[in-house]
């Protein structure tokens, strides 16, 4: 064994010892079973404010700066690390891989910087931990830009480490120049939820902790942490002792107990109370509750599933789809009936409950009755920014709760418990029963409508859905990526909270490869089927992310949604064309993507992938999805290209 | 950047439509059902109803066949669309191609016995 393997052991065992008082110190703390998941050697939030402070004590004598950095990603937790390789954090990169024994976090190599946040965007949906990213203070953040605001739009904590060169006298000329800069975070300010550029080693393990803590912490959202070159590369002086502080995850802001009582009046009073939730489930805790709240009351849940209600929703798993209080598949018939309507931790809420109509002139009618009272319970309001507008448009409400969806309902079914009576329970049965018979009808309309053009060619995307639910219904399936024009929600079984992971949040393209490929690498260790429904536009932004599976095991079953355009981009194309009374002959030119048409499976034969297709009889789809999938559990990405319609 | 925004192609179709079969009208006999596909797909009709007519949940245009409106009633919607359909006006669409359209997505195959469908 090496004199630097000794030390990296040493200073390894020093921290599980750190490590092991912390969650025991958690577990003796009732209040942290509603706080985020703690990582390793993280305090509970009720630890005694009298007990030693910052315990990890770290000597370190003529090592070089990104050691300490990597003993503080070590005590937070992380599993992974992502990174397109860079100059301006070689310290780190060389830290982590070396000195940190390339475990926990573990390098996995990224081919283009977006590709690496959207994979920290699917790996916290499907495992509820962050994943931090590597990048460039300048290019790589540039590259990076576009999935940092999915992150942010979609409330997720990205976990971001900015290499740069502050100091001007120590950048070597040329192009650590142009890779340098003044302020590396102020490009992504408007969408992240804290940064900081620290100026010494003391400073980045404080900031470090303290960002974890920032991007955890209800309403989740990224954040950026710079750490500079000369931090990275100069020796730790031996005079100094540093210490790594333990971090304490806060428990989730509850709205206010008078406004939770008064909710729940509201709620049993109610002759049709609805939920509609949208980021509400950030755990599988808070599935579950919103069926124990519902079946309380035998109200209606809708849960914004994007391709069920295009303009509204983030698409979380928040509900059982086969739940007869589901009322998803006619969420129009079900808002317009309610006369309390709790919109719990969604954005777009004027978007669920009005009707807005893209014509020549733009309107908007209400979606309610008159006489419906609306309500929101969030957390969104703590966290809004000015210039990028993702809060969408003022919902006037008759009742606002500030505070987290999710830590918030325990004290709602507490209320809501103290008020029933028999007779409303009466009621309560009399509504649930209706409820249920309306959504089993709904449910039957669409296997009708799926049933429609069952053998054409190119496929239907119904049939495709209905192909893919007969391979994996069996298996423990996680849909990471993809909507399929919402068939999946219609036809497929969701009941757990990994099953269902959303959308983008910024809608921007790009997102879904990576993000499938991120939420696959977290359920790897679980021994999930991962189910990516891939678009062919949003896979050729950054197509290298195939590699990355490749390179790294990722097992994933990805079938391409062949479609061959930017097809949302040709109906508005087609929109503007006939309003001007053009035609829409010519709509294809610049959203088509064929002629040539894109081979998918030698795309991803050729970065080490087992694949097939393009597949257009309907009748192969089955057999071709069986050879994938024993693909797949032999621990490899196999892909089935599927040449399928438009919608 | 790519944008998605929302194009829901919602329309009073949706109710309308949804209500069930109807006889066609005396001028949809007129169509052609081969000169109608070939019109389907030039003026994007697939885009949001798919290329047999099925319809579709994620943009929420209706299924326009085997089973339809009346004719009349399809011209009308056509040719003014209530919600967010794109109008189509004579001089993009005329009578006698949207008469070979109506052919065509009346002409559609019945949906398959849902014993085929995975539950």
């Amino acid at each position: 064994m090496s004199q630097s393997d000794e030390v990296s052991k040493g200073r390894r065992s020093f921290l599980l010892q750190a490590a092991a008082t912390g969650a025991a110190a958690a577990a003796a703390t009732a209040a942290a079973a509603q706080a985020p998941t703690p990582p390793q050697g993280a305090a509970s939030p009720g630890a005694s404010p009298s007990a030693s402070p910052s315990v990890s004590e770290v000597r370190s004598e003529g090592r070089p700066g990104s050691d300490y950095m990597v003993d503080v990603l070590k005590s937070l937790g992380f599993e992974y690390i992502c990174a397109n390789p860079g100059s301006s954090f070689r310290g780190l990169h060389e830290s982590i891989i070396n000195y940190g024994g390339n475990s926990r976090p573990e390098l996995i190599t990224c081919m283009h910087e977006e590709s690496s946040v959207a994979m920290a965007h699917g790996f916290f949906k499907a495992e509820g931990t962050p994943l931090p990213v590597m990048a460039h203070g300048t290019v790589g953040i540039q590259h990076a830009s576009m999935a940092v605001y999915n992150a942010w739009c979609d409330r997720v904590p990205v976990y971001l480490i900015l290499g740069n060169t502050l100091d001007a006298t120590m950048r070597q000329p040329g192009v650590e120049w142009v890779h340098s800069v003044q302020d590396a975070a102020a490009l992504v300010r408007d969408f992240t939820k804290w940064d900081d550029s620290p100026v010494s080693l003391q400073h980045f393990g404080e900031s470090a902790v303290r960002a974890y803590k920032m991007a955890m912490t209800p309403p989740s959202g990224p954040v950026v942490i710079v750490a500079d070159t000369e931090l990275q590369e100069q020796p730790i002086h031996s005079d100094r002792t540093l210490v790594i502080p333990k971090l304490t995850p806060p428990s989730p802001p509850q709205a206010e107990s008078g406004a939770v009582t008064e909710l729940a009046r509201l709620l049993v009073e109610a002759e049709q109370p609805l939920f509609i939730a949208d980021r509400l489930a950030r755990t599988p805790a808070g599935l579950e509750r919103l069926v124990e709240l519902a079946e309380l009351l035998q109200a209606g849940v809708v849960s914004t599933i994007p391709n069920l209600m295009p303009p509204v929703g983030a698409g979380r798993m928040n509900f059982p789809t086969r739940h007869p209080l589901n009322q998803t598949y006619r969420s129009n018939a079900a808002i317009a009936a309610a006369d309390v309507i709790v919109g719990l931790e969604i954005s777009n809420f004027f978007g669920a409950t009005n009707i807005f109509i893209d014509q020549v002139e733009r309107t908007t009618r209400p979606a309610i009755r008159p006489d419906a009272k609306l309500i929101t319970l969030n957390s969104t309001d703590l966290i809004q920014k000015a210039n990028y507008q993702d809060f969408q448009r003022y919902a006037a409400v008759n009742m606002a709760l500030t505070g987290d969806g999710e830590a918030t309902l325990p004290s709602l079914i507490e209320a809501v418990r103290r008020l029933l009576t028999d007779q409303r329970k009466s009621t309560f049965e009399r509504r649930g029963k209706a409820l249920a018979e309306a959504s089993a009808a709904a449910r039957e309309r669409f296997r009708g409508d799926a049933a429609l053009a069952w053998d054409a060619s190119p496929i239907t995307t119904a049939r495709l859905a209905a192909e893919i639910w007969e391979q994996i219904r069996k298996e423990d399936w996680s849909l990471v990526s993809g909507g399929l024009s919402g068939w999946p929600v219609r036809l497929w079984d969701f009941t757990k909270h990994y099953q269902h992971l959303g959308v983008s949040g910024g809608s921007g393209i790009g997102y879904g490869a990576p993000a499938a490929i991120g939420a696959a690498l977290a359920n790897r260790k679980h021994g999930r089927l991962s189910v990516n429904i891939q678009n062919d536009g949003d896979l050729m932004y950054a197509p290298g992310v195939l590699w990355t599976a490749a390179h790294h095991r990722i097992p994933v079953l990805t079938i391409m949604n062949n479609n061959r355009a930017y097809h949302e981009e040709m109906m508005h194309v087609q929109r503007m064309s006939n309003r001007r009374n053009r035609g829409v002959d010519r709509a294809h030119i610049g959203n088509e993507i064929d002629n040539p048409g894109i081979d998918y499976a030698k795309l991803a034969q050729s970065m080490g992938w087992y694949a097939e297709g393009p597949i257009s009889n309907p009748r192969d789809i089955g057999p071709a999805l069986k050879r994938a999938i024993a693909v797949v559990k032999r621990g490899e990405p196999a892909m089935v290209d599927v040449m399928v319609q438009p919608r | 950047m790519n944008r998605i925004s929302s194009i829901a192609l919602a329309s009073l179709l949706v109710v309308s439509l949804g209500a069930g079969a109807q006889t066609p009208g005396p001028a949809a006999t007129a169509g052609s059902a081969a000169r109608g596909k070939t019109t389907f797909f030039r003026v994007g009709c697939h885009q949001c109803h798919g290329g047999e007519a099925q319809g579709s949940p994620y943009s929420t245009a209706p299924k326009l066949g085997p089973a339809a409106l009346p004719f009349a009633a399809f011209t009308l919607f056509t040719r003014k669309p209530r919600l967010q359909m794109p109008p189509y006006s004579p001089e993009i669409l005329s009578d006698a191609e949207l008469a070979d359209i109506y052919a065509y997505v009346t002409s559609r195959a019945a949906p398959v016995a849902l014993d085929k469908l995975p539950n």
